[in-house]
This record gives C-alpha cells, sequence and structure tokens, in this order.
C-alpha cells in the first residue's frame, strides 16, 4: 500500500525529468549586440500605418523644389542651398510655410528615395543628406523645434478636446522625431568609406549631442516628454519614437558595449585595481599556472588555445575562473578563528596565529582568486572620504558625459523611472488593457478604424510590432544607463536601481517573463513589403492574407529575443548581492519562471537564467534542490563558481531574518548622503567645511560689517576725535609707499 | 621704425585718426594679428570687400572665418543702435523679412515670437556669448573649421535676416546715417554676400528666392 504512492512520484518526477530534457530542441541563432542594422533600425522606427505619409513628404519636397529633376544629379553645393532654404523656412513662425518644409526635409533625411532605387544607394544617400542637414546647422535648430512644440500648450488643448486621438494627431512630432532619429542612427555608425572631414563631422555631432541646447540636453528633453505622456497630459504623444530616440541617444553620446568595457578597464586602472579578473582557468595537465594581470599577452594565449583544440576537441566553452570577495575570505576567517582560536578578529585577513597548515592554504587559494569589483573600491573610497573630510581624495569622474547626464537626471530619477516602467507594463504582451492605464497605441491607431478583416489583421500586427518595439527601446535604455552609472560611480547606480525597484520593477519584469517566452522570441509581426525601405522602393505589391501569415522562416526575432536578455540583465542588476531583493525573487516565485524560459537555447540567456536562480537555490530548499537536478548541473556547468559558496547545499531557510524595508532603508541613506555631498546644494559637506573656513581677512568685510555704536560714544564722540584722530600722528605717505610695495 | 608700430591710440588721438596704420602683416605684434589686420583692410578702403575678405596666405580658415564673423557681429552692433531709433516693437512686432516671412527667435529655450527689435539684441547677443565661449572656441590661434561649420552657418543665417532683409525692406530711410559707420547699407550687403558666398556658408539659392 505505501509503495504506490511512492511510485506516482517516481513517474512524475520522471516525467518532470523528461520535460527538463529539451536537447532536442534547436539553439536559437542570435548574436547579441548593442542594436541591429541600420536598415533593420529604421525600419522600425516607422508603423506600418504611416505609410502614406512617405509619399506626402516627397509631393511635399517636389512642391518646394519643382525645378529639381533628380537629387543625385545635384552638386554639393547645390544640394546644400536646397538644405539652406529649406532649414530658413523651418524657422519661420507660418504652418504653412513650416510644415512642408519640414516635411520635405524629412524625405531627404530619407534619402530622397525614388521608385526603382536599390537599398544601398538609398542608405548611402541618407547618409550624404545627413552629414550636409548637420553641417548646415540642422540639429540645434529641431532640437529646439521638438521642445517647441512638445511644449505647445494650445495644440495639446484642441487635441484633448477630439472625441478619440489617432496618429494624425502627432504629425508635426513625429516628423522632427523622424529626422533626429535619422541623424542620430546614422552617425552611430563609422562607414569605411567616410572621409576625414566626414569623420570629424561625426565626432563633433556626438560631442553636440551630449551638450545642452539652451540649458537642456535632448536627453533630458525626450525624459520630460515620457513623463508628460504618462502624466496623461499629452497623449497624443509619439511614445515609440520618443523612446526609440532617447534610447539612440544615450547610445550614442554614452558608448555601446565596447566603450563600457574600455571604460571599466580604465577607471580600475585608475583606481589602483588590476584592469581586469585574469579569466584563464589552468587546465588539467597543471600547465601553465600563470599568475594574475597576466592579460596583457593575449596573443600567445591565442596559439596556446588553438594547440588545445587540436589536441581535444574543446565541445564546451571552459568555465569562467572563480572569484572569490574579500567579503568571503572575512566570513571564512572568521568561522574558523572561532572554530579554532575561539575569539574573532574584525577586519584582519593576515594573522593566521593559531591556525592549523591547511586553512593557511585554504587562505592562499582563496586569495589567489580575490577580486575587488570597482563598486566596492568605490563604496570604500566613499567611507573615507566622509571620515577624512580634508584628506582624502574625492569622487571625480573621468567620464564627463556620463557625469553631466547624471547630474541633469538627478532631480526628477523617480519620475523618469516609473514613468518607464509604466510603459512598460502597458506594452508588455500579457498586459491586459486597461480603461485607466496609459495608452501606448496612440501612435501606430489610425484615423479610421480599418473595415476590412485584411486591413484589422495588419494593424494587429502592427500594433504588436509596436509593443514589442517599445519594450526593446526601455529595456536596452534602462540597461544602458544602469551600466554607465555604475562604471561611473557605484551610488548612481544604486540611486537608479533603487528607485527602479521601488517601482515594483522586479515583479513587472517576472510578469513579462511569465508568458511562453519561446513563442514571443519567435513571433513574427513583420511584414517585409511594408518595412521602410522595401515599401517605397518596390512596386505596390497587394498585402494579402498569404502574406501576413507566412512571412520568414523558423528565425527567431531579433527584438524580442534582445528584450528578453536586456531583462534578465537588468534583474539580475538589480539583485545582484542584494539579500532582501533576492528574497523578492522567492516570495514572487520566480524560480518557475525562469525554469521555464530556459527551454531557449540560447547561451546568453541561459546564463543570465541560472545567475538569477543561482542566487536563489539556497533559499528555495532542499526538496526544489532534490527535484531540480537538471538546473543544479546547469548552473554548475555555466555559471561561475564562488570560492566558499553555499549554493547548492545552503539550508538557511530562515536563518536570517531579512527586512526589505531596513536594507533599503540604510541603503537609501548612503545613496542620500552621497548625492548631497556631491551634488546638493547647501549641502552637510559645507556645514563641515564652515566649521573650519579661513578666518576672513579681507579689506572689504570691514566695510561690509555694520558697527553699533552705543549713545554714550555718540555724545562723547568729539572728544574721541580729539584724543584718538586729530593728536595721534598720522603718516599717510606710508599708505602710499605700501600700495606701492606691492 | 616700422617694425616697432605700436599701433596704439594715445590720448588724445582725434578720431579721424584713430586706428590708422598700414602695417605689412609680418609686424604686427602678438599671435593674434588676424583683428587688427581685418580691422585696417576695413578703415583703409572698406569698399574694397573682396580684398578684405582674401584669407592671406597660409591662414587658417577656421581662425580667418572666425574673426570675420566676430569683426562682423561687431559691427552689425552699431546697426542695431541705429535700428532703435527706427524699429519700435510696437511696429515691427515680428521678425519680418519680406511679407511673408516671419521668424522665430532661436535665443529662447523654447523660440518665440519676438519683436524686430529684440530679435535683433537676442541674435546679436547670442553671436556673442557663442563667439567668446570656452567650450566651442578654446582658442583664437587655432579653430577646428569642420566642427564649428555648422555654428557659423546658424548665426550667419540669423544674422542675414536680421540686417539685410529686415532692414533692407522696412528701414529704407536709415541707409543713410550708416555710411559714417564705413559701411552703407549696400556695402553690409555686398560684404554679407560675398563673405558667405566665399566661404559657402550661405547659398545663393536663397538670395534670388528673398529677393
Amino acid at each position: 500500500i505505501r509503495g504506490i504512492p511512492k511510485l506516482r512520484e517516481l513517474l512524475k518526477r520522471q516525467k518532470g525529468e523528461a520535460d527538463n530534457a529539451l536537447d532536442g530542441v534547436p539553439d536559437v541563432e542570435f548574436t547579441y549586440a548593442d542594436a541591429q542594422s541600420i536598415q533593420d533600425e529604421m525600419a522600425e522606427l516607422y508603423s506600418y500605418t504611416e505609410e502614406e505619409e512617405f509619399v506626402r513628404s516627397k509631393e511635399a519636397y517636389s512642391r518646394e523644389f519643382p525645378f529639381i529633376t533628380s537629387w543625385q544629379g545635384l552638386s554639393e553645393n547645390e544640394k546644400k542651398a536646397c538644405l539652406n532654404q529649406l532649414i530658413n523656412k523651418i524657422d519661420s513662425i507660418e504652418d504653412a510655410v513650416r510644415i512642408p518644409a519640414i516635411h520635405a526635409l524629412l524625405y531627404l533625411a530619407q534619402g530622397a528615395f525614388e521608385a526603382g532605387m536599390s537599398e544601398d544607394k538609398l542608405l548611402k544617400q541618407s547618409r550624404e543628406n545627413v552629414f550636409l542637414m548637420y553641417s548646415c546647422g540642422g540639429l540645434h535648430l529641431i532640437i529646439q523645434l521638438l521642445n517647441l512644440e512638445s511644449e505647445n500648450p494650445n495644440s495639446a488643448i484642441i487635441i484633448m478636446q477630439k472625441p478619440s486621438i489617432s496618429i494624425v494627431d502627432s504629425d508635426v512630432l513625429r516628423a522632427y522625431l523622424n529626422i533626429l532619429y535619422i541623424m542620430v542612427e546614422t552617425m552611430r555608425y563609422d562607414d569605411p568609406t567616410d572621409s576625414e572631414f566626414m569623420m570629424e563631422q561625426r565626432e563633433a555631432f556626438i560631442f553636440e549631442l551630449s551638450q545642452p541646447v539652451y540649458d537642456e540636453c535632448l536627453h533630458i528633453i525626450l525624459f520630460e516628454m515620457v513623463v508628460k505622456f504618462c502624466a496623461g497630459n499629452c497623449p497624443y504623444f509619439p511614445i515609440k519614437k520618443i523612446l526609440l530616440l532617447l534610447w539612440k541617444t544615450v547610445l550614442v553620446t554614452l558608448g555601446g558595449t565596447k566603450e563600457i568595457d574600455k571604460v571599466k578597464r580604465q577607471a580600475r586602472l585608475d583606481a589602483g585595481l588590476p584592469e581586469a579578473f585574469d579569466e584563464r582557468v589552468p587546465d588539467e595537465n597543471g600547465r601553465a599556472m600563470t599568475s594574475n594581470g597576466a592579460s596583457s599577452n593575449n596573443q600567445d594565449d591565442g596559439t596556446d588555445d588553438i594547440d588545445d583544440s587540436e589536441f581535444k576537441a574543446a565541445t564546451r566553452k571552459p568555465r569562467p575562473r572563480p572569484k572569490v570577495r574579500q567579503k568571503d575570505i572575512d566570513l571564512f576567517l572568521d568561522a574558523t578563528r572561532s572554530k579554532f582560536v575561539g575569539f574573532q578578529i574584525s577586519g584582519d585577513d593576515s594573522t593566521l596565529a593559531g591556525l592549523p597548515h591547511p586553512i593557511h592554504e585554504g587562505l592562499h587559494v582563496m586569495k589567489k582568486h580575490i577580486y575587488t569589483s570597482l563598486g566596492e573600491y568605490q563604496l570604500n573610497a566613499e567611507e573615507e572620504a566622509l571620515e577624512r573630510p580634508f584628506t582624502a581624495m574625492k569622487f571625480q569622474s573621468k567620464n564627463e558625459v556620463c557625469e553631466s547626464l547624471y547630474k541633469s537626471l538627478l532631480p526628477n530619477i523617480p519620475q523618469y523611472m516609473i514613468s518607464l516602467l509604466k510603459i512598460l507594463l502597458a506594452s508588455s504582451p500579457t498586459a491586459k488593457a486597461k480603461t485607466d492605464s496609459i495608452n501606448v497605441l496612440v501612435d501606430v491607431l489610425p484615423e479610421e478604424m480599418p473595415t476590412t478583416v485584411l486591413d484589422s489583421m495588419r494593424l494587429g500586427i502592427d500594433v504588436n510590432r509596436h509593443k514589442e518595439i517599445i519594450v526593446k527601446a526601455i529595456s536596452g535604455l534602462i540597461l544602458l544607463l544602469l551600466k554607465h552609472f555604475k562604471n561611473n560611480h557605484i551610488y548612481q547606480f544604486e540611486f537608479i536601481s533603487q528607485n527602479l525597484v521601488c517601482g515594483n520593477c522586479i515583479p513587472l519584469i517576472l510578469k513579462f517573463l511569465n508568458q511562453n517566452i519561446s513563442s514571443y522570441i519567435s513571433t513574427k509581426n513583420f511584414i517585409p513589403q511594408l518595412d521602410f525601405p522595401a515599401c517605397v522602393l518596390n512596386k505596390k505589391s497587394e498585402v494579402t492574407a498569404e502574406t501576413l501569415e507566412n512571412n520568414g522562416s523558423e528565425i527567431c526575432c531579433w527584438r524580442n529575443m534582445f528584450s528578453c536578455i536586456n531583462l534578465l540583465r537588468i534583474l539580475q542588476k538589480l539583485t545582484k548581492w542584494k539579500h532582501s531583493r533576492t528574497m523578492m525573487l522567492i516570495v514572487f516565485k520566480s524560480a518557475p519562471i525562469l525554469k521555464r524560459s530556459l527551454k531557449v537555447k540560447h547561451e546568453m540567456m541561459e546564463l543570465y537564467v541560472l545567475k538569477l536562480l543561482k542566487a536563489q537555490t539556497k533559499y528555495l530548499g532542499r526538496n526544489w534542490r532534490k527535484s531540480n537536478m537538471k538546473t543544479m548541473s546547469a548552473v554548475y556547468q555555466k555559471v561561475r563558481h564562488r570560492l566558499n559558496d553555499d549554493w547548492a547545499f545552503g539550508n538557511d531557510m530562515d536563518a536570517r531574518p531579512w527586512d526589505l524595508q531596513a536594507e533599503e532603508g540604510s541603503l537609501k541613506t548612503c545613496i542620500d548622503r552621497f548625492n548631497n555631498i556631491h551634488y546638493g546644494s547647501g549641502n552637510t559637506g559645507e556645514e563641515i567645511m564652515n566649521e573650519y573656513d579661513e578666518y576672513d581677512v579681507n579689506i572689504h568685510s570691514v566695510l561690509d560689517s555694520s558697527v553699533e555704536l552705543s549713545e554714550d560714544f555718540k555724545n562723547a564722540y568729539e572728544k574721541w576725535l580729539e584724543r584718538e584722530v586729530f593728536s595721534a600722528p598720522i603718516e599717510w605717505e606710508q599708505l602710499c609707499s605700501c600700495s606701492f610695495k606691492r | 621704425g616700422v617694425a616697432t608700430s605700436l599701433r596704439n591710440n594715445t590720448l588724445g588721438t582725434l578720431f579721424k585718426e584713430m586706428y590708422f596704420s598700414h602695417d605689412p602683416i609680418s609686424t604686427i605684434p602678438g599671435a593674434q594679428w588676424d583683428r587688427p589686420y581685418i580691422q585696417q583692410l576695413i578703415k583703409s578702403d572698406f569698399e574694397n570687400i573682396s580684398l578684405i575678405l582674401e584669407p592671406p596666405e597660409g591662414q587658417d580658415l577656421g581662425v580667418w572665418k572666425y574673426e570675420h564673423l566676430r569683426q562682423f557681429c561687431l559691427q552689425l552692433n552699431d546697426l542695431a543702435v541705429i535700428l532703435q531709433v527706427d524699429c519700435f516693437p510696437d511696429v515691427c512686432t515680428q521678425m519680418t523679412a519680406t511679407e511673408q516671412w516671419i521668424f522665430l527667435c532661436a535665443a529662447h529655450k523654447t523660440p518665440k515670437e519676438c519683436p524686430a527689435l529684440d530679435y535683433t539684441r537676442h541674435t546679436l547677443d547670442g553671436a556673442a556669448s557663442l563667439l567668446n565661449s570656452n567650450k566651442y572656441f578654446p582658442s583664437r590661434i587655432i579653430c577646428n573649421l569642420t566642427a564649428n561649420l555648422n555654428r557659423y552657418s546658424t548665426w550667419s543665417r540669423n544674422f542675414y535676416r536680421l540686417h539685410y532683409m529686415h532692414t533692407y525692406h522696412f528701414h529704407k530711410s536709415i541707409c543713410n546715417p550708416l555710411v559714417k559707420y564705413q559701411f552703407d547699407h549696400e556695402n553690409i550687403r555686398c560684404f554679407k554676400f560675398s563673405f558667405t558666398c566665399r566661404h559657402e556658408l550661405y547659398a545663393k539659392y536663397d538670395h534670388q528666392s528673398l529677393d
């Protein structure tokens, strides 16, 4: 009788194992990068509803220049002249002059397409025009006009009175955003065929983009637009374009993965830490056990690797070399000392008196793998600066662009982050349409709703695509901000991430992942013949039900894969080394969700899921581990190991009491202190300085201070004059010679 | 001797004789010789535009443009002073140039419809602060032409509007007093045009379309 339930359980477990065994699923073909190719990124800028507008802007152009037969045939000076004329018109107050000129300018930025032009040629033409436009002073002007248009109260009032808002309401705004986006996206790439002049122009553009245009830079203008949109004041804003432009602006001005890595290495060197953690695993033959910091001779390593692979076919990527934190060493020492010596010495990892030899050896190994992150270093430096306000080195960022961005974001970071999260929630595929939530679809919905089935299918695809692009832009943006600020200063990163956590980012991301991820990453929400260059270059082919259904083969959708990975990375950044936030992952039952997303066979995605799982296995209990051995071994294989880590057998279910509020509160105090010291006005830092202020010896202070004279003195001042002034000999000449001596 | 010309106006120098010298470039002291050189050319014969605009041999084109723009800005201030007599905010309520063109003043955070006189002042102030900005023009001896090209063109466009189009179309009467400030109106116009055309800052097309 006892055997039957047991048997049932065994069966169940086997079934579970079978579910886990997904080796048959093919790998997802996807390469993570900062963004897609320029063609794809450009195509994602436009929604399919905007199709007619391409033609309209072309017509606007031909009305402006009726005598020009072919744009490509013009000389550079003639092109410049035309652009200047358009830019001149854009300054005009009259809508009738300005708006057609903007559309014509957009047409030129798009590359002055004509039917039958090749895509490469269009791209080249667009690039050329963007450079010309920039050299005519187009960038500042359009940013300014964007600002003007977004703050235009009249249009907001008119639009808000309409019964329904649609894509036509954001016509001018969209044109500005399109032009800016094309400029930014074009300048993001350096083409190998660029002339030296163009390279200089590119640099100047990127510099100018990070500079304020009349006290606000483009980032802030766009963030403010996002906030306004979320507040419901301006529901007609084309939010997708705003977010895309914001993401790209940050990407261009701060730099992508490559720059982040470079900045990090440099910052580590400046802090006196080794440039990077030496990743090399000593191989099994005991050969080549080199010391840390030998990453400079990479070339030799390369040849070694090739030799190795010839010997034994390396089927699996080597696991990253284990790391250990100073904190873990301290914990280890505390434990051993209390065991062998009987008392503890805090903050000392060199005194080994009374410890047996094997412990020495263990410590030696740990110290060889020690890794001090930039964040830890900065935390210590900040503590020190607080203790010794005069002598300690003050934090001084080397990355000016990043620093000035933080400074300008700082006053409103909470609103910005919450707005981003709100939009993310509204555009996640699992979101239910609520009446009170913000409507992110305004800039796809046409003025009149489709009547045929085909049209509504097309609109459906467009809407999904629109949401996916929004998610992509937001996830890309947040991840970039987090990474850059983490390199710049750990507390800047903490401030942003705390605001994200307070905005319920953790459950939000989990909710996002709580769907069929495999089908999300393979959605086919695109219609190739309607994508940007194709829809204007090729002859119009009718969109039929078949074309809507079978487009593309079994490939993964780049943008969705990209946003999934980004969201996982954000989640990991938020929860890493934060006990209470890891507990939040437990509370929200993230393990089954994460485990399910392991179905997607992609190395990078897997790694981040496993990282998140590893952080919480300790708290999931023995039973969970026992029944999820596949996952456990994947963690063992792929994730970096920490020395002395008890992730696989730790059992403190409620060993450590955790208090979310308290932990976040103390972190908040630290962050506030940091912000006050470095960016506050009338701040605590100055108060300390005032106490020790230099004694004021300036002569002007004498004239400035008011002297109270007593009544007695006033009555007898004549006597005082007689005695102290008139009778005393004054040598005025000395005053003169005094000034000469100086 | 010639080489030790001080180029100073001593106390009591008459207006006629101020800044009056004809020194060859090589004798102008200091590294920033372009400015005195340009001023000297203007002083000796302001109608000889092509000579004034001709960059000396070996001169960095960026610096040359920069100095010309600076000089131009300086002299436009005189125009602004004269305009005050004739161009009142309640008459010229907008920056108009010919009947159909009204312009937004770009000197504000968000562009505004300033009266013509305010537009003039704001534009000149904006130009002055740009030309003296440490960030964009850290040096007057070396000037990165490509990086600054777009800034030049924005301001020369505004200048053009301001004094050619507006003054020419609406305040023809004040052309005469200008004579005593070295430029009559036609000259400013020519000066401007040859300057911009030569340096490709501003296009000929505009001239035709707006004339």
